[in-house]
């Protein structure tokens, strides 16, 4: 054939040319970063994880951290410090003896971001809508309830004793609203407020809170935007505008390794943190612990459901090269309750004994014992669950113990694990709120969690209930610590959870920001607290 | 695909017989029925099948949704149940959703707690933003190439067309998107790293949905820019993978043309390579790349999950997914009759584009 393709080579050759200039073209002109625009714009990088702003619903990591910045609460924590609760509406309060009854005297002159007063109706309305919605933060305040004694006075009485009512009280989810504008959308603090209140799409689109900022925008995959609240009571923020950005944790790390000023990454974690230029700054705070569940039903499985497989398993583990896993930040597992918070078991770190996890084995008459072990295929905080697994696996292997790995979607993993039916499982865990007391309500012997391992108060060791008694009655929050300790070292003894190491949220920030502390009261981030050099 | 007959003949003269006045007959009328009546079936379909799916995958919206102490809660989970509809019987669930649907209301996503409608209306345009300009753009490259390819058959030119498709064709597309990224953002600093604009920035009022031709049509050219430079990095990468696939149908569908006698006779005639290559090569030669490029944009359309989870592009892929993750019925159910939607309606313009290109194929 005679053609001749010069012509049509050409054109192709064109083609490529032109789109490979326009990509040029395009983006010549941008200066990298993509950080164009007002100076007093802080950009906050984080994989959202995000359904509402609804603070009688929010739940979620970024919902949290945004609406703290929304809504102010009676009280609060600073920076990373979580041990006490200090002032915010509330400028004091005080606890009955019996730690039942709370009376929170507030501040005066505090405003909403449209102008009008903040009164004790206002609080008295927004923490028993978060009672009665019904969403997954009201468990926190189930057995509170509020009323006023006059406009600058809030009664919040528990059912039962509850030393914890203040800290609570500083979560986000009791921010509260403008309860006139809230009413004018939809929403109810009456008991019929799970189905008759219809205020989150409104609260999706405005604030109506007395926070240092107010929304601006609203969209839960791709961006969130707030503004400096004009009627602020408090000191004005630095930055007038805050944009939330979704963005993949690897792109988070390219971003911040290029990014100069006024940046903040919310996920860049553990082996993540490897390779960031020196000039960003971090911090975080061991928050999380990561634990192994062995159900202890002989009808699901009469493995793990014997004591001495579970001890064996606890000695089996290379707690010290699973913590390597997790990177920097990262930590040996000692007991349920994380290092950031009090009670947590310092210093007393599990090791590993291969020849003792051989010998339970034969005590137990357990002859090279099979398990089914499932966790979610997911990577959590720049961690791959899996890879963890395998290590715990080669770990068990060397003791004489088969697992089987058995990954799972999450949700199908989360079903799996609620529905008590799984022999092992593997899952990370955060507090909702920054006292580790809730662990004994939900994982002490017949208690919820405790329950879908199998593990009911017939087949738990007295003592382990007892030491979670003796927590929940103590009352004074240095013996409530100390009581938290005891009942963790029983666990470990007794209980159905291994936990094989702790890990800690971080926040990388560029080095002109002040205040970019890593909190692990919930909200990760302060927004308003941030400054500049 | 009876409705679509081919002629072989096309020079054939046709004479009317003399006879009682024929009924008139609109083919075309009818063809567009027919395919109305079964886009709706289809669409039924995809409704009980995705209903039936969600049912049958483990896993349970309540335990999806809620934290794990509000589980304990029996309170909270029965309110949960009732708000979204989770307390009643499967199949009254599904009439539920069916009658809903038959007057617009597409229900409410758990996730974002707004109306599915109103959740497709915002992340639709966002994916078409992207998959209209990386269809253009890869129409142009992918028949330019193509037919490169199949003009040069067998030389080295052809050998690396043909290596290069291959590779865009096995090349994973987050992978490729963090090589790009890497490259055009982290090394070179020449664009931004993700989203649809810089922090800076406030997107234009809505009349499309895209932000470009928005913010271009308020004149608010400085965020059009802005906007545009967003696309430019996930348009490449989808374009790469586009372009893979489309250069080894138009070259596999040239060379099939290229051996009929009929361009043999045009270059004997002495025409000139261009005009061949335009009006007899290339004509024919598109018929089934149409099928492909309807196919590939059908795809895009349907959204891009993990080009558009690394760019941080709020499209539909990003929805879809995270509704899957979350078990949200009613967003699922959406995003997949809009998909749905999507492949029907590309594959009837794909149908009739092909009258308009080949004059042998026409409705009956």
């Amino acid at each position: 054939m005679s053609v001749n393709p010069r012509r049509l080579r050409v054109a192709a050759l064109a083609l490529a040319a032109v789109s490979t200039a326009s990509v040029t073209a395009c983006t010549a002109g941008s200066g990298g970063g993509g950080a164009a625009g007002p100076t007093d714009t802080l950009t906050v990088n984080t994989s959202f994880v995000l359904k509402t702003l609804d603070p009688g619903r929010v739940y979620e990591a970024t919902g949290v951290t945004t609406t703290h910045a929304l809504y102010d609460t009676l009280l609060t924590f600073k920076g990373s410090d979580v041990s006490k609760p200090v002032p915010e509406l509330a400028e004091s309060y005080e606890a009955s003896p019996d730690a039942k009854t709370f009376t929170f005297k507030l501040r005066e002159g505090v405003k909403f971001s449209d102008g009008t007063p903040l009164t004790a109706d206002d609080v008295v309305f927004s923490l028993n809508r978060l009672k009665n919605v019904k969403a997954s933060p009201a468990v926190m305040v189930t057995d509170l309830t509020a009323s006023k004694t006059d406009d600058r006075t809030v009664v919040v009485t528990s059912a039962k004793a509850n030393p914890n009512v203040p800290v609570v009280l500083a979560m986000s989810a009791t921010g509260v609203v403008n309860s006139k504008v809230a009413k004018a959308n939809g929403a109810t603090d009456g008991a019929d407020a799970a189905s008759a209140d219809t205020a989150q799409q409104f609260f999706d689109k405005t604030s109506a809170g007395s926070g240092p900022y107010v929304l601006k925008s609203y969209d839960p995959s791709s961006q969130v935007v707030l503004e400096a609240n004009p009627n602020y009571w408090g000191g004005k923020p630095k930055f007038n505008r805050v944009v939330l950005r979704n963005m993949d944790v690897q792109t988070q790390k390219l971003t911040m390794s290029r990014s100069t000023a006024a940046e903040v990454s919310l996920d860049i974690s553990g082996k993540l943190l490897d390779g960031l230029p020196d000039s960003l700054q971090t911090s975080g705070v061991q928050d999380t612990v990561y634990y192994l569940i062995l159900n202890a039903d002989p009808a699901v499985s009469k493995v793990t459901s014997d004591a001495k497989f579970r001890q064996a398993l606890r000695s089996a583990i290379d707690y010290q090269g699973v913590a390597a896993l997790f990177g920097k930040g990262a930590g040996p597992g000692a007991g349920l309750v994380a290092p950031a918070f009090p009670g947590t078991l310092t210093g007393e770190e599990s090791k590993r004994d291969v020849a003792q996890a051989k010998q339970l084995l034969t005590d137990a008459g357990l002859s090279n014992p099979t398990v089914k072990f499932t966790y979610p295929a997911i990577t959590y905080r720049g961690v791959d669950l899996g890879t963890v697994a395998t290590k715990v696996q080669g770990d068990a292997a060397e003791a004489g113990i088969t697992l089987e790995l058995n990954p799972q979607p999450l949700t199908t993993f989360l079903d799996q694990m609620r529905g008590g039916k799984m022999p092992m499982g593997f899952t990370p865990q955060s507090l909702n709120y920054p006292v580790a007391d809730s662990l004994v309500n939900n994982m002490a012997p017949g208690a919820g969690s405790a329950l879908r391992a199998g593990w009911t108060v017939e087949r738990a060791a007295p003592s382990v209930v007892a030491a979670g008694e003796k927590v929940v009655s103590t009352l004074d929050p240095a013996q409530r610590a100390e009581a938290m300790k005891d009942w963790q070292r029983e666990m470990n003894a007794h209980g159905p959870y291994i936990v094989i190491a702790n890990n800690s949220g971080m926040n990388v920030a560029t080095s002109d920001l002040t205040g970019v502390e890593y909190t692990p009261a919930g909200w990760q981030l302060d927004l308003a607290a941030i400054g500049t050099r | 695909m009876t409705e679509v007959s081919t002629k072989q003949d096309p020079g054939a003269a046709v004479t009317a017989a003399p006879g009682p006045r024929p009924r008139r007959r609109r083919p075309m009328l009818t063809y567009l029925a027919k395919r109305l009546v079964i886009t709706v079936g289809l669409l039924l379909g995809v409704t009980v099948l995705t209903f039936g799916l969600v049912q049958v995958v483990p896993g349970d919206p309540v335990t999806a949704n809620l934290s794990d102490q509000a589980l304990n809660d029996p309170a909270a989970v029965a309110a949960f149940r009732a708000k979204w509809g989770l307390d009643q019987p499967v199949h009254l669930q599904y009439l539920h959703y069916l009658g809903n649907l038959l007057t617009g209301d597409l229900g409410i996503s758990q996730q974002t707690g707004r109306s599915v409608a109103e959740d497709l209306l915002q992340y639709v345009p966002a994916t078409m933003e992207l998959a209209i300009p990386t269809m253009l753009l890869a129409l142009l490259l992918g028949t330019g190439i193509g037919m490169l390819a199949a003009v040069r058959n067998g030389r080295l030119t052809d050998q690396v067309i043909r290596v290069g498709a291959l590779l865009g064709l096995s090349t994973p597309p987050f992978w490729l998107s963090l090589v790009v990224l890497y490259l055009f953002f982290f090394q070179l600093g020449l664009s931004p790293s993700g989203g649809r604009l810089s922090p800076g920035f406030t997107p234009p009022d809505t009349v499309t949905g895209m932000y470009t031709v928005d913010a271009a049509l308020a004149g608010q050219w400085d965020l059009a820019w802005d906007a545009a430079q967003h696309l430019v990095l996930p348009v490449l990468v989808l374009t790469c993978l586009t372009v893979a696939i489309l250069v080894r149908f138009v070259r596999s569908s040239m060379l099939e043309v290229l051996q009929q006698d009929y361009i043999k006779a045009a270059y004997a005639k002495g025409l000139p390579t261009g005009l061949v290559l335009r009006r007899h090569l290339l004509r024919a030669g598109l018929v089934p790349v149409i099928t492909v490029s309807g196919l590939a944009f059908a795809s895009l359309l349907s959204g891009t999950v993990l080009v558009e989870n690394i760019f941080g592009w709020p499209g539909l892929g990003q929805y879809a997914y995270r509704s899957a993750s979350a078990l949200d019925l009613p967003a699922i159910l959406g995003a997949s009759l809009f998909v749905a939607l999507v492949y029907t309606l590309v594959n009837l313009t794909v149908d009739l584009l092909y009258g308009l290109i080949d004059p042998r194929i026409r409705i009956q």
